[in-house]
């Protein structure tokens, strides 16, 4: 079964769909017709690009080139969600960038070679498709991991402080704010995991079932999926708050003030 | 008599808050058992000279000793094992009483002790059903009582006491206070500007803004 194709201009007859947000954002002055159509713009020229690129990246297929676009992707996903949370990027880029690296790599890889498994593990169509669905999810979770994890520290300093006090070892003062941290970054993923397929048919098996694929594969590639998204988001968040810790918590356990941007609560 | 052991010394101290001068070249020992009540107005920085000892705060320039032992990013960890801290916000958190209780035995230095958990409670007139309420739940007064029971548990015998009497009615501050100051082994650092300590003739009162021992 082959995909239908979608002529450009019939493309464009699904742009006339954005006729009802407009009369709705008009008539009750909701003043969203400039960023829509700003957003609308950016993502049309932003995925025309990236399909044409992809397209040669599928072409060469080369390790090396599909190794740095999936770094690069990486790179772009450190800098969203260190730049949600209210710590300063230059502080905690490198670390951060080291937990998405090691978290996205491995479990592609191991996808590639242990589960498919692949001839090619570095195959552009597996490495950069399956990662780039790792990253959203582990980009969305450390959004929530690490400004859950510096923003309570900082609100509960005083308990914090106190809890020092009592001569605990850092690893178990910082404990209760990593747990909390992680259980409220894992907490979507698990919630949509839990309703699938039956509030939700996940992106993945809609591609792969409109791609041609039956519905059998599509569901062993969904369930594959789900298991790298969630152990990549729990290993990414927890790597990314115990490397980042080491330098935004100073030897003596105490949070730095000079980590946080000035001005961002 | 090991009244003229040094156990924390403060050499040649520095501190500043955003370009503010909070302390400037302090010097000042505390002796073994010395009970000190740091005295100055609110505000004026006071509780910093706790903090400094317990690593929460850095000098700009000086030293602190705690018992013969400079204290640094290293030793830091052990010196508060050493040290029993009430804040002045009395900052226990969130959760039940009894396991708040139930953690802070696992921290104490041994398992020793000639005075029991509920006999702490009842000296200091905490009801026994205390222990099943949310830490949040207690009154400001309570909380403190509570954390007055808890600094004493952990069996240690130096105290940071930071106004730790200013919920409690008259009869609570002078039991508080007898408490504490009846014990020749502890050395009790107390910042208050409260009479039923600075009233009390064995304390020695260190006045902070001046920088010097009050006669």
């Amino acid at each position: 079964m082959e995909t239908v194709d979608i002529p450009i201009l019939s493309l464009l007859i699904a742009f006339i769909l954005l006729v009802i947000p407009v009369v709705i954002s008009l008539k009750y002055g909701l003043k969203i017709v400039k960023p829509l159509f700003v957003s609308i713009i950016r993502m049309s020229i932003q995925l025309a690009l990236i399909g044409v690129f992809l397209k040669y990246l599928f072409i060469w297929n080369n390790p090396f080139v599909n190794i740095g676009w999936l770094t690069v992707m990486i790179v772009v996903a450190v800098f969203a969600s260190i730049k949600s949370s209210s710590i300063k990027i230059t502080k905690i880029f490198l670390p951060a960038f080291l937990s998405f690296f090691v978290s996205t790599f491995t479990v592609v890889l191991y996808i590639n070679v242990f589960v498919i498994p692949l001839e090619n593990i570095f195959d552009a169509r597996y490495l950069i498709v399956l990662g780039g669905m790792l990253l959203g999810n582990s980009l969305r979770g450390n959004i929530v991991g690490i400004s859950t994890f510096y923003d309570s520290l900082r609100t509960d300093s005083k308990h914090y402080l106190y809890v020092l006090s009592l001569g605990v070892s850092r690893k178990q003062a910082l404990l209760p704010y990593i747990q909390k941290s992680v259980q409220l970054a894992l907490k979507p993923t698990l919630a949509s995991m839990a309703t699938m397929g039956i509030v939700t048919l996940p992106g993945m098996m809609t591609g792969v079932i409109l791609g041609g694929a039956s519905p059998d594969l599509a569901i062993k590639y969904q369930i594959l999926i789900m298991i790298a998204i969630v152990v990549s988001t729990i290993v990414s968040v927890v790597l990314t708050i115990l490397l980042t810790e080491r330098v935004c918590i100073d030897k003596y356990g105490v949070l730095r003030t000079d980590v946080f941007r000035i001005g961002k609560k | 008599m090991k009244s003229s052991t040094p156990l924390i010394e403060f050499k040649n101290i520095y501190l500043s808050f955003s370009k503010k001068n909070v302390i400037q070249n302090l010097s000042l020992i505390i002796n073994k058992g010395d009970k000190v009540v740091v005295s100055g107005k609110s505000g004026s920085g006071k509780s910093s000279l706790l903090s400094l000892v317990l690593g929460f705060i850095q000098p700009d320039s000086g030293q602190i000793v705690f018992d013969g032992t400079l204290v640094n990013e290293k030793t830091v960890w052990d010196l508060r094992k050493q040290v029993s801290y009430i804040n002045q916000d009395v900052s226990l958190g969130d959760g039940i009483v009894k396991e708040l209780l139930d953690f802070i035995s696992t921290l104490k230095k041994d398992n020793y002790s000639d005075i029991t958990v509920a006999e702490l409670m009842e000296i200091f007139d905490l009801d026994n059903d205390l222990i099943q309420k949310n830490v949040k739940e207690l009154s400001g007064g309570e909380r403190q009582r509570l954390a007055i029971v808890i600094a004493i548990m952990l069996n240690r015998f130096v105290f940071f006491l930071d106004e730790v009497t200013s919920s409690l009615d008259k009869h609570l501050k002078n039991k508080v206070a007898d408490f504490f100051l009846s014990k020749p082994d502890w050395t009790c650092v107390i910042v208050s500007h409260d009479p039923v300590w600075l009233e009390n003739p064995i304390v020695k009162v260190f006045d902070f803004e001046e920088g010097k021992w009050k006669q």
